[in-house]
């Protein structure tokens, strides 16, 4: 019986494998008419029947060619993503997980290509040096000092930027980040329809008169505001999770803070993230910890 | 039997192509928001380019006669 389902579902997956979708099947056909009209117009020599089939035999042609991506419903993107956020953000709860999430830089870890999110247990604990992490790096639950180790949820995401800038983002600087990821969040992965990233030195002024301790005066503030994302509903969502916005973010925010940590090479903190009522425009401020 | 364009009459048509793709590329760029329609922008930009970076190099091919038959 098992094995006639078996049968049955491989049968349908290939049926479905093989079914052509009308936007493909009219190029294939474009380009079929277009080819007979060129043949045609060169039988009986017809500059008109010519144009007609090198025209349809282009658009064919460049149909196949531009609508070759595969596409989701945006609607599924926070089904998908919320619940494993609700579950981060109800453990770190319940652990009573009260540091500030900081974004560590490859160096803290034996992986060159990879963040980490260090979530000490008690407020105002100092981050540990990279070799105790390092001595640790494969548990969730550190032990000495106290506190987790988490793979931020956009870490997938800043790796899909650095696949598609075709660079890693521990050979670059902050500079790089603030002109080429504009490009690839509108035009290249149409994440969002705006994108800005400012470093605001001024603000790092302000901070130094204000701040007590010493080792915050040369941190550095990111502003990163995102106009209308596709993870709108997410933010919405994520809203509620004390956890989530503005200490590890949502998958955005992250993902902008695992690219920042990389290239600066320093340890960032979210330090906090604002959006609008429709979650159209987030803003995120990002610090970058000096050690 | 023999294709019965010429040279500019090929150059009309990848002008007039060309226009069209470039115009259509710059509607639908995601930098005037977003669009429903499903298709790679990007390698429509470029063929809008290509295309019209095609007739540029026979419009050059056109000049470059006028200048050496005079």
């Amino acid at each position: 019986m098992s094995k006639i389902r078996t049968s049955h579902a491989s049968h349908k997956t290939r049926a479905v494998r093989h079914k052509i979708s009308p936007t493909r099947l009219v190029s294939v056909f474009l380009l079929a008419l277009g080819l007979i009209a060129l043949a045609f117009s060169i039988i009986y020599t017809s500059s008109i029947l010519a144009f007609i089939g090198l025209g349809l035999t282009f658009w064919g042609a460049l149909l196949l060619y531009v609508g070759t991506e595969k596409y989701v419903k945006q609607t599924l993107l926070d089904p998908t993503i919320t619940p494993s956020l609700t579950n981060l953000n109800q453990i770190l709860t319940e652990l009573k997980y009260q540091g500030k999430p900081t974004y560590l830089p490859p160096k803290y870890l034996k992986d060159f290509e990879t963040t980490k999110i260090y979530i000490p247990k008690n407020k105002n604990t100092t981050l540990p040096t990279p070799e105790t992490i390092q001595q640790q790096e494969n548990k969730t639950f550190l032990k000495n000092p106290e506190a987790a180790l988490i793979t931020p949820p956009g870490l997938a995401l800043s790796k899909l930027f650095e696949n598609t800038l075709g660079k890693t983002f521990i050979i670059v600087n902050i500079e790089y980040l603030q002109q080429n990821l504009p490009k690839l969040f509108i035009e290249d992965l149409e994440i969002a329809e705006d994108l800005e990233i400012r470093i605001e030195p001024h603000k790092v002024a302000k901070k130094i008169a204000d701040s007590a301790s010493v080792t915050q005066l040369k941190n550095d503030i990111i502003h990163v505001k995102i106009t209308n994302s596709i993870y709108t509903d997410t933010c919405k969502q994520a809203r509620k999770l004390s956890y989530i916005c503005g200490a590890i973010g949502c998958p955005i925010c992250s993902a902008i803070a695992c690219a920042i940590a990389k290239a600066s090479g320093n340890p960032v903190t979210i330090e906090k993230t604002k959006c609008t009522e429709d979650a159209k425009v987030i803003e995120a401020y990002y610090r970058i910890l000096e050690e | 039997m023999n294709f019965s364009l010429s040279f500019w009459d090929i150059s009309l048509w990848l002008a007039v192509t060309a226009i069209i793709l470039l115009i259509t590329s710059e509607l639908i760029s995601p930098y005037y928001g977003k669009t429903n329609i499903l298709i790679n922008k990007k390698r429509l930009k470029n063929t809008a380019l290509t295309t019209g970076a095609l007739f540029l190099i026979t419009v050059a091919i056109r000049i470059y006669e006028i200048i050496t038959s005079t």
